[in-house]
């Protein structure tokens, strides 16, 4: 039942307002009790002038007051909702179409678009009609062709609803749209606010069924549409709806990932037009461990893109060829030009670096094997080592046995002077070649080669051919490795290649296999479909695809857009990891515009707010007025009054009250620890910090307030010079939020313990690992007995916590640099809190003494804190005194 | 009596706190300024000392018996005779029987207890004491026994008393000042003379009452609802204060004492006063 915006959800009650005026005279009938006191002297007090009531009526505006809460009460329980949408609502019956955006595009406000398909619904509900859901984004299986649903079932497959890490289709949408018949009282499109080229279909469509109303996002999804690892950082861009109604959000923070989650970088972007990029400046080896690149902040599959290369870096040696007299002509210049933003590359002879380490080797021709070199590389190649060759004129006249195949003598030359044939050009790869989906240039000539002898099994080797079928790159395993031949040589004498980019990806390709260094020789088996590894749900997040995930063949996987049958993720063919990301580099962002014939709303904007609080609770408050009243009428008000009334006050004030304290953290020192969540381990580490703040009370000019509990994800904690991070039982990952500010608070300089309270406990997690997890963590190193922590305030050689000696590392002082050395990570398994919450150290081993190690320490931890290495110059003083004593 | 079976209840209450009652009794009466000193030659019963006989005295005043065993003549003192006796009455109306507040003691014991601390005054001094219409006691117990006397007494209106007695009325005397007049006549008629301890509680005299009140008689069923009880405040305090005055003038012309005491205020000023009132000094 409506009655303008309003609408009752149990109208019924309101009924009971018919009763209304009855209740109004048993009310006026029934006046508040009068205060009975027994009072001897009550002969004089009878025909005193003061009138005398008669206790027959109660006040008429006391009697208003009372039926105004009922009536309050009443349209309370009717369950009101103001709801500015409810006007349009359909009468009793009928059909409501729910379309539903659920690409990727939908789901950085997917709990929005969740809640007003669910208005929707209940909608339906109140009228006691059909729902019928079509999602537009296509699944893998045709199962959704908006079926007529009872608001029950519509609700609960809402609930299972997800967004797909694919762009809706909405001329699909239009397509499954047709096979339901007759027309809808009420059409709810809850549109991600992002055009599709199915637009015209589908608004004609839907708005030749019903009345249209659009539900848009307050910003429309934005996504990354390129992402590469350099040599000096990551770069990315992203691209967001310009101009429109509905645009991205125009800034953003763009971090870059490990494979594990691990955060190495971040970059702030704005955008001023529709992109923006950004440079996460890296150090070249750091970039390349970067396997996927975010949006921080905007939960979508198009605003995560991944990396296939980054999953690992592998370690390559160079064999060198000793001393040349030209280093921008020798062969390896051009390897190591080519594969520097992608590998960790050092130089050596063969033998040194052939060692467990090392997963691929890079065998130039110039380059000479000695004999125990050569054994090493057998051994190495055997442990499955990856051994790229290429070819020259030594190889040409005299090959070994450390190739692929079985080489003629001699090279084939084209084009020069005495030969007749022209330079040979590439031929395309086939599609079980490990290069497969490269494109070949078709400026890159080939003028010599070096020939295989032809065989069947040198034609089962070879992944890469010229034009006229001769090898150009053969591959064979060899123990557990694989031995690659470049059948050309490393530098431009022979080919064109190495100046190609093809040069560049082709050895990528592989070295990929060295990645995989344990099983090389089996990953060579190269050729069939791509098969997913991990696939992006529509959030953005990577999980193991699921065994009947669809493969996508090798020749379409280069042009695939994300999309049921080709989702995107992490794909591997042959041992190559290939990434296959939800928005493509040339993702369409144009805002949708819909016809006027469709109203449209915001996503939140037009919710259906429930009224029955407001009203019951003013029935409350009416109530607790008539209560105050009915004393004060009764003459009881005194006490009771100043008593209500400061109560009152304390209500309305606590928050102010609360946070005007004492325990203001700008205007003192205090100690402050994480709140885990864990009552236990919170209360072990607030116990903690108060026996530590007591002594430095005592015993130092330090004299912090109360211990503070902090919440990582939330307050600021700049103004906490030393955070106790107890480890919980239960470690969890830290919210994006909470790392964000936990790493701006190690920047500043700020000093985090980090206990993982396990000393001597074997086996379990890594509780450190997981706190960790994400953070931009320096690298840490055990405290030393010259650091300066061992000497901040009292002189220490072991750090004892509940374990006499526990293990403790600090942030390393090279990483510290910036800071002056003064680290700011402590993590130790110390269970420091414990001891010194305990009580006399009893219940530790070392007894009372161990305790009071235990609060040095902590004195130590806070002088370190507050006063970096201002003590630790005392580390030179040994030198400064031999140097005093030696002058005259 | 209208609550018999209550008052004989009450009293037995009050005879099992008796030791206390006599205890605070007792306390007062040793704390009382001033000793009820009797100890004196004069026209009493008992022996009181042997002295020498002066000249102008006569032969009549020697004590021959003492005088012979000795040369010298003796005339045989007696202790001056209290003959009075000390009567006392307490009203047992229910509304007397009443404290507004737990924190002050009932209007009836108070005037117990100050009837108790009177008696053990008067006898230590020799006096007879006893509950108006009981019989007078006297000796070590008089006390005890009187107070078992006075508890269980219960005439709703003060009896007749023995020509020349002294009595106590202790009541808050919210009656009509007539309806005293008529029992203070009957006693005065006998020569009967006494105190009227006047006590009563502390909002019988503030009327600490505001709002919308509905007062009842203690023991009765008269009610009054008054819609602000706190507009009432200043015209019953005229009321009792005219009440009062009117009481005191009646009983000064039958030749009583009328002093007014609250519950909220210590017993032993009333004591004193009380104590000074019925002795004979003070007369």
């Amino acid at each position: 039942m409506n009655w303008g915006p309003i609408a009752f959800a149990a109208p019924g009650a309101l009924w009971a307002l018919a009763a209304l005026p009855a209740l109004f005279f048993i009310l006026r009938a029934a006046p508040p009790s009068p205060r009975r006191v027994a009072f001897p002297p009550l002969r004089l007090l009878i025909g005193l002038s003061t009138d005398e009531q008669t206790r027959a009526r109660a006040p008429l505006w006391l009697v208003l007051l009372r039926a105004a809460m009922a009536a309050l009460m009443i349209i309370g329980f009717a369950r009101p909702s103001l709801a500015p949408a409810a006007a349009a609502e359909i009468g009793s019956g009928g059909r409501t179409l729910i379309v539903l955006d659920d690409g990727w595009t939908a789901a950085p406000h997917w709990t929005q678009a969740r809640a007003a398909a669910l208005d929707a619904i209940e909608a339906a509900d109140r009228a006691r009609g059909q729902v019928h859901v079509l999602r537009t984004a296509p699944a893998r299986r045709a199962d959704d062709a908006a079926a007529a649903l009872t608001p029950a079932a519509a609700r609960a497959l809402l609930a299972r609803i997800e967004p797909r890490p694919w762009r809706s289709d909405r001329g699909d949408a239009a397509r499954r749209l047709s096979s339901v018949q007759g027309r809808f009282d009420r059409i709810v499109w809850i549109a991600d606010g992002l055009a599709d080229p199915g637009d015209g279909a589908f608004i004609a469509a839907l708005t030749a069924r019903g009345p249209v109303s659009a539900r848009l996002p307050g910003a429309t999804a934005r996504a990354l549409i390129a992402a590469a690892a350099g040599a000096d950082g990551v770069t990315a861009t992203a691209r967001r709806v310009h101009g429109g109604s509905s645009a991205g959000v125009a800034i953003g923070v763009i971090a870059a990932e490990t494979a594990q989650g691990r955060s190495l970088g971040a970059g702030d972007i704005a955008f001023n037009g529709a992109e923006a990029s950004v440079r996460i400046a890296l150090p070249g080896d750091i970039a390349a461990r970067a396997a996927r690149v975010r949006l921080v902040g905007e939960e979508s599959a198009g605003a995560v893109r991944l990396l296939a290369g980054g999953a690992a870096r592998p370690s390559v040696g160079l064999i060198d060829p000793g001393a040349e007299g030209q280093p921008l002509l020798s062969d390896l210049y051009y390897v190591e030009r080519a594969l520097a933003p992608y590998a960790a590359l050092r130089r050596g002879a063969a033998g040194a670096l052939a060692t467990a380490r090392t997963q691929a080797l890079i065998l130039p021709d110039a380059s000479r094997l000695a004999p125990q070199d050569r054994a090493a590389l057998d051994r190495w190649l055997a442990r499955g080592g990856v051994l790229i060759r290429f070819a020259g004129p030594r190889l040409a006249n005299d090959a070994d046995d450390l190739l692929p195949v079985r080489l003629r003598p001699g090279a084939r030359t084209f084009g020069s002077a005495l030969a007749w044939e022209r330079p040979q050009r590439l031929g395309a790869f086939a599609a079980q070649s490990p290069f497969a989906g490269l494109t070949v240039p078709d400026d890159v000539a080939v003028r010599r080669v070096v020939l295989a002898e032809p065989s069947a099994e040198t034609e089962s080797r070879v992944w890469a051919r010229l034009a006229d079928g001769a090898p150009l790159v053969s591959a064979a395993a060899r123990g557990r490795g694989l031995i690659v031949l470049f059948h050309v040589s490393a530098g431009p004498d022979w080919s064109d290649l190495p100046l190609s980019g093809l040069y560049v990806e082709m050895l990528r390709r592989v070295l990929a296999f060295a990645g995989r260094a344990q099983d090389a020789a089996d990953a060579q088996t190269g050729g069939g479909p791509y098969t997913p590894r991990l696939l992006l749900d529509g959030f953005g997040a990577l999980s193991p695809a699921p065994p009947d995930a669809p493969t996508i063949a090798a020749d379409v996987f280069a042009t695939a857009r994300a999309g049921p049958a080709t989702p995107p993720g992490l794909y591997e063919r042959g041992g190559v990891a290939a990434a296959l990301d939800a928005a493509g580099a040339d993702e369409i962002m144009a805002p949708l515009s819909l016809p006027a014939s469709i109203t449209q709303m915001g996503l939140t904007g037009a919710r259906a707010r429930p009224l029955s609080g407001l009203f019951l609770g003013a029935a409350l408050a009416l109530l607790a007025l008539d209560l105050l009243i009915s004393l004060a009428l009764a003459g009881r008000l005194r006490g009771a009054g100043a008593a209500a009334g400061v109560t009152l006050a304390l209500f309305l004030l606590a928050p102010d009250a609360f946070a005007q304290g004492a325990d203001d953290p700008t205007l003192n020192v205090h100690l402050a620890y994480v709140r885990t969540g864990e009552a236990a381990t919170d209360r072990l580490a607030r116990e903690g910090l108060e026996a530590l703040t007591h002594v430095l009370t005592n015993r130092t000019a330090v004299e912090p307030g109360a211990p503070i509990g902090v919440d990582l994800g939330r307050d600021d904690l700049s103004v906490f010079p030393f955070i106790y991070w107890a480890a919980p039982s239960a470690p969890r990952r830290l919210s994006d939020a909470a790392i964000a500010n936990l790493d701006r608070y190690l920047r500043l300089g700020g000093l985090v313990l980090v206990d993982t309270r396990d000393a001597g406990r074997t086996g379990g997690g890594r509780p450190a690992a997981v706190l960790l997890a994400g953070l931009d963590a320096p690298p840490l190193e055990p405290v030393g007995a010259d650091h300066v922590l061992t000497r901040a305030f009292y002189l220490m050689h072991a750090f004892p916590g509940r374990a006499p000696a526990p293990r403790l590392w600090a942030e390393s002082a090279s990483a510290a640099a910036a800071r002056d050395g003064v680290a700011s990570l402590f993590v130790g398994d110390g269970d420091w809190a414990r001891a010194w919450a305990s009580l006399d150290g009893g219940d530790l081993p070392g007894g009372a003494r161990q305790r009071e190690m235990a609060l040095r320490f902590g004195v130590n931890l806070v002088m370190v804190a507050l006063t970096g290495n201002y003590k630790a110059d005392q580390v030179h003083i040994p030198a400064l005194l031999e140097r005093l004593g030696r002058e005259p | 009596m209208p609550f018999p079976d209550t008052a004989r209840a009450e009293a037995a209450a009050l005879a099992g706190d008796l030791p206390g009652l006599l205890m605070e009794a007792r306390r007062l009466a040793a704390a009382a300024p001033g000793a009820h000193g009797r100890r004196r030659a004069g026209q009493g019963e008992a022996f009181w000392q042997y002295r020498d006989h002066r000249a102008e005295e006569g032969a009549r005043a020697v004590d021959w018996r003492r005088s012979a065993r000795g040369d010298r003549l003796y005339v045989r003192e007696r202790e001056l005779d209290a003959a009075q006796s000390a009567l006392f009455w307490i009203d047992p109306a229910p509304g007397f029987d009443w404290a507004s507040d737990g924190a002050y003691p009932r209007k009836f014991r108070r005037a117990l207890v100050v009837s108790l601390a009177l008696a053990t005054l008067f006898s230590r001094g020799g006096e007879r004491i006893g509950a108006l219409g009981g019989p007078p006691r006297l000796g070590a117990r008089a006390v005890e026994r009187f107070a078992l006397d006075l508890i269980s007494a219960r005439n709703e209106e003060p009896p007749q008393a023995p020509a020349r007695a002294r009595v106590l009325l202790a009541s808050d005397f919210y009656a009509p000042v007539e309806t005293w007049r008529g029992h203070l006549a009957r006693l005065a008629g006998v020569g009967v003379s006494g105190a009227l301890l006047m006590i009563a509680d502390p909002a019988e005299e503030d009327f600490p009452y505001d709002g919308r009140t509905l007062f009842h008689e203690v023991g009765g069923r008269r009610e009054l609802l008054l819609g602000r009880a706190g507009g009432a405040r200043a015209e019953f305090s005229a009321r009792l204060a005219a009440h009062r005055r009117a009481m005191r003038e009646m009983a000064r012309g039958l030749g009583f004492v009328l002093l007014t005491h609250r519950t909220d205020h210590p017993a032993a000023p009333i004591f004193s006063a009380l104590a000074d009132a019925l002795s004979g000094r003070a007369r």
